[in-house]
């Protein structure tokens, strides 16, 4: 197999809130290769958002390696550092807050690439993102030329920062909950837009907690419970027959046209297990004894890895 | 049973008048959950105001809406005051931003009982305990305030605090959005026990058409101000007619079922 584009290795991530030690990503590996797209599915706080940002060194990462496009990213320089990101397209999760906010949607989807290139024309630049904003169905004059914080809506928005982070060709797109915003007749469009990079040999990560949304856009998912990885598979494979009660409690709680809302398979949060518990323990409707210490992830079937005693 | 009719809303804006709603119709019968699903900007949530008179000064609003052979639209002051909250209550879009962050949970919805049903404070808060109870809250989060709560909580204490009249009508702004999906489908399967328990009539606004098929009896869809398909939700599903709703069906059959150019 060739080198990974992205790779983290027992990543620990931790933060101090109200002065206690929060670990945001407990001991996570994952690697993308060239041509490939990577699910990262969990509800928020599970540590979808930190697992990209410490995939690009943008905070640091208190154990474990992350490299990206074979370089291990704490060995390089500050500069090759900014290199190798430089590759890499970034789609943060919140479209309000990642904009600039004073110039218009053509000048932000061009600003990218315009740091990147001095060798392409301006002009190249801007015929290529005007395409862009068109591909997102943004190509309508008035948008184009409006500001981004005064006069477009979040979906709108979320499209501009997509045709971006699109801009300069990335070898790795890093797209948190991307279609987030967006109209259901849109994400399947945004998802195209998106996979069809994949199929020119980009890489991509993509966060979500709808394992629809996962299964469609790509093969492999990753799902993320309080900062530990606790089931590994083909992304069909997890929503039709989760290994692990806590991927089986998302499937099944997702609503789906023509199922009827029903209470999800989950526990009364109540028993706290103590620091080694599983995670998923004081949640999980087949907890027992055993579940008070961590169970490791371990290979279970070709291609397929949970962390949960039972399974 | 509410029942809007030929509803035209304009909003002012400094280009003139803009319009949200184009004379639409729609009954929101009791003990059924009625949903309209709409995209963003088709004046789902134009609706749900519109039924409270929750609009703007300068709003141009035309059409009936009676509530049960009273006009909402002709109330004065007082009856509206008595509309809002014990016949009629509403579940704001982000519960996050529906409470004040410098009062506890228990003093907002104590201060909803007293100011609508003249209760004391020592029994409205008995009363608050109790609700919060039926949402599956602790009954000691009364004392509690609104940063202490995750986003579930505080989506449940804002459907305790809109069922603390006991209203006839209960009207809700895409109650689960900002949810995780396990959380999603505790509150609405929480909903459809209010429903099915107090007999209220539930008009849910929401861009998800699997969600609101989860549990309504009728369904309206939106589009620009209108209403372009209604009826029976399984008829709908089966056969959609509206060119907007044959692609809002077919989008998501195709992503339920994958086939995205992988």
């Amino acid at each position: 197999m060739n080198t990974p584009v992205m790779s983290l290795q027992n990543v620990v991530v931790s933060f101090f809130s109200h002065g206690k030690r929060v670990e945001a990503l407990r001991g996570i590996s994952l690697d993308v290769a060239s041509g490939e797209c990577l699910a990262l599915i969990g509800e928020s706080g599970s540590g979808k958002t930190t697992a990209l940002r410490a995939g690009l060194a943008l905070l640091p990462l208190s154990g474990g390696r992350a490299a990206l496009f074979g370089e291990d990213l704490r060995q390089v320089s500050k500069g090759r550092r900014v290199e190798l990101r430089r590759r890499c397209g970034y789609i943060p999760q919140d479209p309000f807050g990642c904009l600039p906010p004073t110039v218009t949607a053509l000048e932000t989807v061009a600003e990218p690439a315009l740091l990147q290139s001095s060798r392409n024309g301006k002009r190249e630049v801007f015929e290529k993102s005007m395409a862009l904003l068109a591909e997102c169905g943004l190509g309508e004059k008035r948008i184009v030329e409006s500001k981004v914080s005064t006069s477009l809506s979040g979906g709108q928005r979320q499209r501009v920062s997509i045709a971006r982070a699109l801009a300069a060709d990335p070898a790795l797109i890093l797209a948190d909950e991307p279609t987030s915003m967006q109209d259901a007749s849109n994400r399947g469009k945004i998802l195209e837009i998106l996979l069809k990079r994949v199929n020119r040999g980009a890489a991509m990560v993509l966060t979500t907690h709808d394992l629809y949304l996962a299964a469609a856009a790509a093969n492999l998912g990753i799902v993320l419970y309080h900062g530990h990885i606790v089931e590994r598979g083909p992304t069909k494979a997890l929503l039709a027959e989760g290994l692990h009660p806590y991927t089986r409690a998302l499937a099944q709680a997702l609503p789906r046209l023509g199922k009827k809302a029903a209470r999800p398979p989950v526990a009364e949060k109540t028993e706290d297990f103590g620091p080694l518990a599983c995670p998923f323990a004081p949640r999980c409707p087949e907890r027992f004894e055993r579940c008070r210490q961590a169970p490791p992830l371990v290979n279970l079937s070709p291609g397929r890895d949970a962390a949960c005693w039972r399974s | 049973m509410i029942r809007v009719q030929s509803l035209s809303v304009d909003y002012r804006t400094n280009e003139g008048y803009v319009a949200a709603l184009k004379g639409l119709s729609l009954d929101i019968p009791k003990k059924e959950v009625t949903a309209i699903v709409g995209e963003s900007g088709s004046g789902k949530s134009t609706l749900l105001y519109s039924v409270l008179r929750l609009l703007p000064p300068g709003t141009k609003v035309k059409g009936s809406i009676i509530a049960e052979a009273s006009d909402v639209l002709a109330m004065n002051y007082e009856k509206l005051n008595r509309f809002r909250w014990n016949r009629c209550a509403l579940i704001l879009q982000g519960a996050m931003s529906s409470f004040t962050p410098v009062l506890s949970i228990g003093n907002q919805i104590a201060e909803t009982i007293i100011h609508h049903r003249g209760l004391s404070s020592r029994e409205a808060l008995l009363k608050t305990s109790e609700l919060l109870e039926r949402v599956g809250l602790p009954a000691a989060f009364v004392s509690r305030y609104p940063h202490e709560l995750s986003g579930g909580q505080k989506q449940r204490a804002a459907i305790a605090m809109a069922i603390s009249c006991d209203p006839d009508f209960l009207l809700a702004d895409e109650p689960t959005t900002a949810l995780d999906v396990i959380t999603q489908a505790e509150i609405t399967v929480l909903l459809a026990e209010l429903v099915a328990e107090k007999g209220m009539g539930l008009c849910m606004v929401t861009h998800d058409l699997p969600l609101a098929l989860s549990l309504c009896h009728n369904l309206a869809v939106m589009k620009e101000g209108e209403i372009v398909e209604a009826g029976r939700p399984e008829i709908i599903l089966e056969k959609p007619r509206h060119p907007h709703t044959v692609e809002l069906v077919e989008s998501i059959r195709k992503l339920e079922e994958g086939s995205i150019a992988k």
